[in-house]
């Protein structure tokens, strides 16, 4: 699928999306945190992830899949735009952001899976799909991006070497987040003096998964760190046209402009809950709402939370997902994450001690936003790499 | 440039350096600059009086020894560790008696008279600065003695400290204490004068002048070393009266129908409990009334003033905990050829972290630095530490990118343990009220229209 004319999606379907994902919250999602844990009971989270690709909302790049199309970050974004992606997220990450952001890592991959082009998708074509990028604690600064064999400052490690049948690839990429039991890891490699990207099922030899360890959030979303060592892979499991470039700036596009809306819908989570504490809570002769400092507390948010939804919702009608992007939304996820997660302490503030016991679910939100502030690109790299950008596209 | 200029330049750069520089002057001149390269921690010491110095070493040496290896299991699986060693270890080295001074405890008697709370504020710091959860369960302690230290009674401070000295110190076997005002219906109340009026309170008190003391009945919730403590300060209104006549009654492990409820589950400072203590008609003689009948909200108040200075030194901990696991980790990670620490980006950050963390110390030992603690530095060290230290807790957790929110690093579980000293102890917004209400007939008067 490539870029090109998109049409506006219509305002009934997008409410007829909304109410989908609404569904999904209320009757899937809403059971996994009826327990004791604020994360919510994870071991009945598989049966919740395939509901979500029966019914269309996961992606998948296998084309007989419901959520292909117009599941989260589907086929239909290049026509589309981004908005339908936006919105589920959002609404999603407001009952989890952990699942939301499942969701959104099983999309991204897939809709690079699905840029293959005209060659066709090795066969079994891969359903759950995990994306290997970063290397390290960071993803790639734009110096790496165009120039991968160099140190500007950091050369990319993970390589692939040609061989008689296909490709050797070899390297360590970390902060893998996916879905649990991905069947297929789609890779950035360095190849020569560009980027290339390959397809590698989970279990090819040489190839192993390491989880991360205990984190502080999004723990619905699984997170591991991937070996390869001396994988091979055949020649048709590249799906870039011969430099990864523009695939690569896909992804850092999608993933940021996703990443902001989960931080959305967290925030959103978040404010409507104090607003129904504040209004039942009885401090100091009130219902704590009346108190002009809860007041305060939650009204700001409340802007914060409208600012950064302007702000991610000025991506709606983006398709294009290339270096022209890269800086707009790198400037998307840096303001949201960071007006969500001021919003989200602000709100958990508003619950007093309530707000830091697992009860109420505050605390798993700020746990969710604050890791989403930091993965995939920190504040401090996103600065850098967005005066680069606009320095490189001045140029 | 070629490695010849690139020699050159280094060169130049090295002599320019202030403390290169510095030997151009005079030897006046030279005796007036300080370029003496000396850690923060150090110059910060050198500016305490020799007593409190002496306590911050050795509180730097034991969180590093004992707190160190026991927090991040301590923190996961706050339940499967034994925290009676690390107390009494804490006991035997005198950090737990450090509201008195010598017979009866242990703080450094002349700093001790300048300034009651400065000494633990510094052990809060150190021991904070490894683990939230180990110093909390080794700090709450004291807040459960305050009370008794601000009863008055000589009688009540001797009967108690002397044999708690003696358990802690000598024995290594300490009594454990708990502070109690929280009830599930009364949080900010209990901190705040006008809430206090209108508090919805049901721990009571009934006089019973055939038993000799009196049942109390009621609950209270969120007690920090709830489930562990030997002995809680408890505050209960007597029988029929309102907030005004709140008393606080020291109530004993083993006193018949006092029993510890639900322990709550927490987002950080994991390591210590937050406990729902429970008083079924329990009988609490006259003797273990705390203080004069009636003077439990005074009492109450002035215990948040002198520990609210400490909970500010506990956040400033946390705060330094991730700062200094942060630049560990800038020390040891490379970017491309590079060490992350030799990039600008970075030092001025850590830079920027650094300044918060001093600003908030010379905050809390301002706060510290008299005799009598009172309400508006208390208040406003306690917000300003607080709130640096979930700043600088932040900006750990970004430097580091994925690594940060990585449980093992250490970062976001200080992370976790600074907020809830935005929370505790009143909340920020709480803080703020108390010190408009300290100076509300000096700085803050308001004319009569
Ligand atoms: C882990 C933990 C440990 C604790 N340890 C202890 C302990 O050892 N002993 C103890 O007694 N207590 C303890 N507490 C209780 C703690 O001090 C209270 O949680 C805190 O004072 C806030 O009270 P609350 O939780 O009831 O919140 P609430 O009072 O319900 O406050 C909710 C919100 O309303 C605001 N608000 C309330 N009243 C007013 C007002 N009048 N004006 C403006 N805003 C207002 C607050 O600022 C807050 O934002 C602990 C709490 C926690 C979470």
């Amino acid at each position: 699928m490539k870029n090109g004319t998109y049409m506006h999606i219509s305002a009934e379907d997008m409410e007829s999306y909304r109410d989908l994902a609404r569904q999904f919250c209320k009757k899937s999602l809403q059971p996994l945190f009826e327990g004791e844990y604020s994360d919510g009971n994870l071991s009945l989270l598989p049966e919740k992830i395939e509901t979500a690709f029966k019914i269309g909302l996961a992606a998948s790049p296998e084309p007989s899949m419901p959520g292909n199309c117009y599941g989260i970050w589907g086929a239909s974004v290049d026509e589309e735009g981004m908005k339908s992606s936006l919105h589920l997220l959002s609404i999603i990450a407001e009952t989890c952001g952990g699942v939301a952001m499942s969701l959104h890592a099983q999309g991204v991959a897939s809709n690079l899976v699905m840029q293959k082009g005209a060659e066709p998708v090795p066969v079994p074509v891969p359903v759950r799909v995990g994306l290997c990028l970063q290397e390290g604690f960071t993803p790639p600064y734009l110096g790496t991006i165009l120039t991968p064999d160099r140190d500007v400052p950091a050369r990319v490690m993970v390589t692939a070497d040609k061989t008689a049948n296909g490709y050797l690839i070899n390297g360590h990429k970390s902060f893998v987040y996916s879905m649990h039991d991905v069947d297929t890891y789609v890779v950035f490699v360095r190849f020569g003096e560009t980027w290339a990207c390959f397809l590698v099922p989970s279990r090819s030899a040489g190839v192993s998964r390491n989880d991360a360890g205990v984190r502080t959030g999004l723990r619905a979303c699984s997170l591991g760190h991937v070996d390869f060592r001396n994988v091979e892979v055949p020649r048709d499991a590249r799906i870039d046209d011969g430099n990864a470039l523009a695939l690569m700036a896909r992804a850092l596009c999608m993933n940021w402009a996703g990443m902001a809306a989960i931080a959305v819908g967290i925030a959103r989570g978040a404010a409507a809950a104090a607003r129904i504490y504040a209004a039942q809570r009885y401090q100091g002769g009130a219902q704590i709402e009346e108190h002009p400092a809860v007041k305060a507390l939650i009204a700001g948010s409340e802007a914060s939370i409208g600012a950064a939804e302007s702000v991610v919702l000025s991506l709606s009608d983006c398709n294009d997902f290339s270096l022209r992007t890269l800086g707009k939304a790198a400037s998307v996820k840096l303001a949201a994450t960071d007006l969500c997660a001021r919003a989200v302490t602000d709100t958990l503030q508003t619950f007093g001690g309530y707000g830091y016991m697992e009860d109420f679910g505050m605390e798993k939100r700020l746990r969710d936003v604050t890791v989403l502030k930091s993965a995939a690109g920190s504040p401090l790299y996103l600065k850098q790499l967005i005066f680069d950008v606009e320095k490189e596209a001045a140029i | 440039m070629n490695s010849d200029a690139k020699n050159v330049l280094r060169e130049r750069i090295e002599l320019l350096h202030p403390k290169n520089a510095v030997k151009n002057m005079n030897l006046i001149g030279r005796m007036l600059a300080d370029n003496r390269e000396m850690s923060v921690w150090e110059h910060d010491t050198k500016t305490l009086p020799l007593g409190v110095r002496r306590w911050r070493r050795r509180a730097l040496k034991f969180a590093r020894e004992y707190i160190r290896p026991l927090a991040p299991e301590a923190d996961l699986h706050p339940h499967d560790y034994d925290p009676k060693p690390i107390l009494s270890a804490a006991a035997r080295k005198g950090f737990q008696t450090l509201l008195f001074t010598p017979p009866i405890g242990s703080a450094s008697t002349l700093p001790f008279l300048r300034g009651t709370t400065l000494q633990i504020a510094v052990v809060g710091e150190e021991f904070a600065t490894e683990c939230g959860g180990l110093a909390l369960l080794l700090l709450a302690h004291n807040l459960g003695i305050v009370p008794l230290l601000l009863s008055g009674s000589i009688r009540t401070i001797i009967r108690h400290f002397f044999p708690f000295y003696i358990k802690s110190r000598i024995l290594g076997r300490p009594d454990c204490m708990a502070f109690a005002i929280t009830e599930p219906g009364a949080g900010s109340d209990v901190e705040e004068t006008e809430g206090g009026a209108m508090a919805n309170l049901v721990t009571t008190a009934k006089y019973m002048p055939a038993m000799g003391g009196y049942i109390l009945h009621g609950q209270k919730c969120f007690i920090s070393d709830g489930a562990k403590a030997d002995k809680v300060t408890v505050y209960a209104k007597l029988e029929g009266e309102g907030i005004e006549s709140w008393t606080c009654f020291l109530v004993e492990k083993g006193m018949k129908g006092f029993s510890v409820g639900r322990s709550e589950r927490k987002m950080g400072q994991r390591a210590s409990d937050a406990s729902e203590l429970i008083f079924d008609n329990v009988f609490v003689p006259k003797k273990n009334v705390v203080g004069k009948l009636r003077s439990g909200w005074a009492n109450n108040r002035n215990v948040l003033n002198y520990s609210r200075p400490v909970v500010g030194a506990m956040a400033l901990g946390h705060g330094r905990g991730a700062f200094e696991r942060c630049l560990e980790f800038c020390r040891r990670t490379k970017l491309g050829p590079k060490k992350l620490i030799e990039y600008q980006e970075i030092q001025v950050e850590l830079a920027d972290m650094m300044i918060s963390l001093w600003a908030a110390r010379s905050m809390i030992w301002q706060s510290c630095r008299q005799f009598r603690c009172y309400q508006s530095a208390s208040a406003a060290a306690k917000v300003t530490a607080s709130d640096t230290a979930f700043k600088v807790c932040n900006q750990a957790m970004e430097i580091m990118g994925d690594h940060g929110y990585i449980h093992s690093n250490g970062v976001e579980r200080a992370w976790r343990d600074s907020r809830l000293t935005q929370i505790y102890e009143g909340t920020n917004q709480i803080n703020r009220l108390a010190l408009f209400e300290h100076h509300m007939s000096s700085d803050f008067y308001i004319e009569e229209s």
